[in-house]
């Protein structure tokens, strides 16, 4: 049977609903990562598929479960949203053919099933409930958590992948052609990349709030060093660079206000994590780390692209709906892991949430003071996109991890590391999760 | 700059016939006179699928914002970067906008605020677009 | 006076994925008086880094948007770009006023001819 879409009943997308149902009675125990690489080498051991196996190994592994308990699988089928399989290229019958194969023969190639990873993975024997949670990790979390807590799944996992193929991204596909569905076109002809609407949105917050694309580059030093922090990562794993002022305030515009480095770097990579229910997390070898809450947001622009006002309005919106759920407020917050991929939005998510106090318009002003992980206002200790490639899980890693005290040289130490949040991607139609180290 | 073509699907044709015969129109809720943009099967305020019609705008309009494209992803661009990308709202209904690349407007030196009149272009396939060019005060 | 500007990734051996062209040959370019230096998408600081791993004094290090500064900065009788990618290296370099090699047509270094 064919894995369904989670659906719309299973997201927590409305306000005034109260503290969620399942607080603190779902924990995430284990992490599995994959090894990154800018490109898929052609090797059959490092397609999505495999390197998605080996992840998913690893966070059994991590949370010393027997994969025979394992009767849950959560997952997005879409590995890219860039990197095209060019039409009436060859499929490689030999890599694809070094795995058990689905009907679609670019299953575990560019794109991944459920039914791929089942076929692949024969020591999960008793897995009985698969679902997707399309669109991110942030995503597939949010159901992963609804599915244990609704009693779905006792022990369940969750995984995200990205493919990356030669080439440059977007750069493919409909972009490459001579014509455009009229749908399509209505948003595409002009050629805008994909940063641009978030451009076009900073442009309008620097106009409103009297503020400069160069007060970002604090923001940008703080994630790269972080994310050279993070073993997982692709620049701690192959370039360990960092990224000075003088660096990004001499980067080439992408769409100008966004440069090159406010642009995620596309790489492959696969996370899992282990989903229990706090009952059976006591048996496991990592501290629980409970979920408070999840929450998203459905809010949908008037028009072509999201105005300020509407940024701010759901950003505002969606942190009422994680708090509430929560049964917390901002001053609870140890530290923040809104998403960063573009760089040039994570001021709305944090604006949003009044974090550390912050009001619209006050965030480049807080980057310019100490937003560091030995601080007392940490910003991001992932890293996240800017600091570790492109993923939009590195956050929700670093949570998991930064509350069981085993981040290593990631670990914020200005604060105690006891209620946090995260969640991406974009401000409107994110999906976010509280982490508790405590169930209440 | 010679865009890629267009070829209208069932939901968009009219906006695009329309764009050939050089006229802007909106799709537009009658139960709840209310624009949209794009054009959608149903209506998103009131949910309504049954009373979608075009509606002929007038064809101005004012720069809501802009950007600069120095790395577009469409092939058929990147001879033309660095090029403007402005988002227009439309005088009927602030709330609706259309984007484009303000043919005569220097990169860079976009008048935000400034009053834009349609005019029609076409694309690589003959289909006419919608494009905006700053009205002289 | 001859200016080489290279590409570092999918252009030197150092690259990210790694090019063809050796340090060796950007060594010898500067030990003949060639000006040396590097444009690319790689953060300064970060072609900085590996000018000096591999210790040799370029003269600059810009941003891949950047060549008409060299141009600017620097005075030669021919300006050389060296890059792998159509988009970001033999147009810009062209709209520069650079003389274009792809990697392969640089690996005999044919500026000292």
């Amino acid at each position: 049977m064919a894995t369904p879409n989670a659906p719309a009943s299973m997201y927590r997308a409305e306000e005034g609903v109260g503290l969620w149902e399942h607080r603190g009675k779902v924990c995430a125990v284990g992490v599995g990562h994959s090894p990154t690489a800018r490109r898929w080498d052609g090797r059959p051991d490092t397609t999505v598929g495999a390197i998605s196996l080996l992840a998913l190994r690893r966070a059994i592994a991590d949370a010393g479960v027997a994969p025979e308990d394992i009767d849950g699988l959560v997952m997005d089928p879409v590995t890219t949203t860039g990197a095209y399989w060019e039409a009436g290229k060859p499929i490689p019958e030999d890599i694809v053919g070094a795995y058990q194969r689905t009907d679609d023969p670019l299953d575990g190639l560019a794109k991944l099933s459920a039914e791929w990873i089942l076929k692949n993975m024969p020591e999960l024997a008793n897995v009985k409930f698969t679902m997707y949670g399309p669109g991110c990790m942030s995503n597939a979390i949010c159901v992963a958590a609804q599915a244990v807590g609704d009693g779905l799944a006792h022990t369940c996992l969750v995984l995200k992948s990205w493919h990356n193929f030669e080439g440059r991204y977007y750069q493919g596909g409909a972009n490459a052609g001579a014509a455009l569905p009229g749908s399509a076109a209505l948003r595409a002809l002009w050629g805008a990349p994909a940063c641009y609407g978030t451009a076009l949105q900073f442009a309008e917050y620097c106009r409103k709030y009297g503020k400069s694309h160069d007060m970002m580059a604090p923001f940008i030093e703080n994630s790269r060093q972080n994310g050279l922090k993070f073993p997982e990562g692709y620049w701690a794993q192959h370039r360990p660079e960092e990224i000075t002022p003088e660096d990004y305030n001499a980067a080439r515009w992408i769409a100008k206000p966004a440069n090159l480095f406010d642009n995620d770097l596309p790489i492959m990579v696969s996370a899992a994590y282990l989903y229990t229910t706090a009952e059976r997390a006591k048996d496991m070898r990592q501290k629980p780390v409970y979920i408070l809450n999840h929450a998203a947001s459905r809010t949908r622009p008037r028009s072509l692209t999201p105005t300020l006002d509407e940024v701010e309005e759901d950003t505002a919106r969606t942190a009422r709906k994680i708090y509430e759920g929560a049964g917390i407020t901002a001053d609870d917050l140890s530290f923040e892991n809104m998403y960063d991929g573009f760089t040039l939005f994570h001021q709305f998510h944090i604006e949003g949430l009044g974090y550390r106090g912050m009001k619209f318009g006050e965030a480049l002003d807080f980057y310019q003071g100490d937003i560091g992980i030995d601080g007392p206002n940490p910003i991001l200790p992932s890293g996240g996109n800017i600091g570790c490639g492109r993923s939009r899980f590195w956050m929700h890693t670093d949570c998991i991890q930064q509350l069981q005290q085993r981040a290593g040289a990631r670990q914020v130490t200005g604060v105690r590391p006891e209620v946090a949040v995260s969640g991406g991607p974009m401000p409107l139609g994110g999906h976010y999760t509280v982490w508790s180290a405590s169930p209440d | 700059m010679a865009k890629q073509g267009v070829v209208p699907d069932d939901l968009t044709r009219p906006f695009w016939e329309a764009a050939n015969d050089n006229r802007l129109v909106i799709q537009n809720c009658a139960a709840c006179d209310r624009l949209q943009h794009p054009p959608a099967p149903r209506c998103h305020a009131c949910g309504s699928d049954g009373q979608l019609e075009w509606k002929e705008m007038s064809g101005r309009g004012t720069i809501y914002n802009y950007g600069v494209v120095h790395d577009c992803p469409v092939r058929l661009l990147q001879e033309d970067q660095p090029f403007n990308v402005a988002v227009v709202m439309l005088d009927e209904d602030p709330g609706i906008q259309m984007y484009s690349h303000l043919p005569g407007t220097p990169v860079d030196d976009v008048p935000v605020g400034a009053a834009v009149a349609v005019t029609f272009e076409a694309t690589a396939n003959g289909q006419k677009v919608p494009e905006w060019q700053v009205v002289e005060a | 006076m001859i200016l080489l500007s290279f590409d570092i990734d999918g252009t030197l051996t150092v690259g990210d994925p790694p090019g063809i062209l050796e340090m060796e040959l950007v060594r010898e370019a500067k030990r003949r008086g060639c000006l040396v230096g590097s444009c690319s998408d790689r953060p300064i600081s970060a072609q900085r880094a590996i000018w000096r791993d591999h210790e040799i004094e370029v003269d600059f290090t810009v941003s891949k948007h950047m060549l008409p500064d060299v141009k600017a900065q620097f005075e030669a009788d021919v300006y050389y770009h060296i890059g792998d990618r159509e988009d970001l290296d033999k147009r810009p370099a062209e709209q520069a006023g650079f003389e274009f090699l792809w990697p392969h047509e640089a690996a005999t270094a044919p500026w000292l001819s």
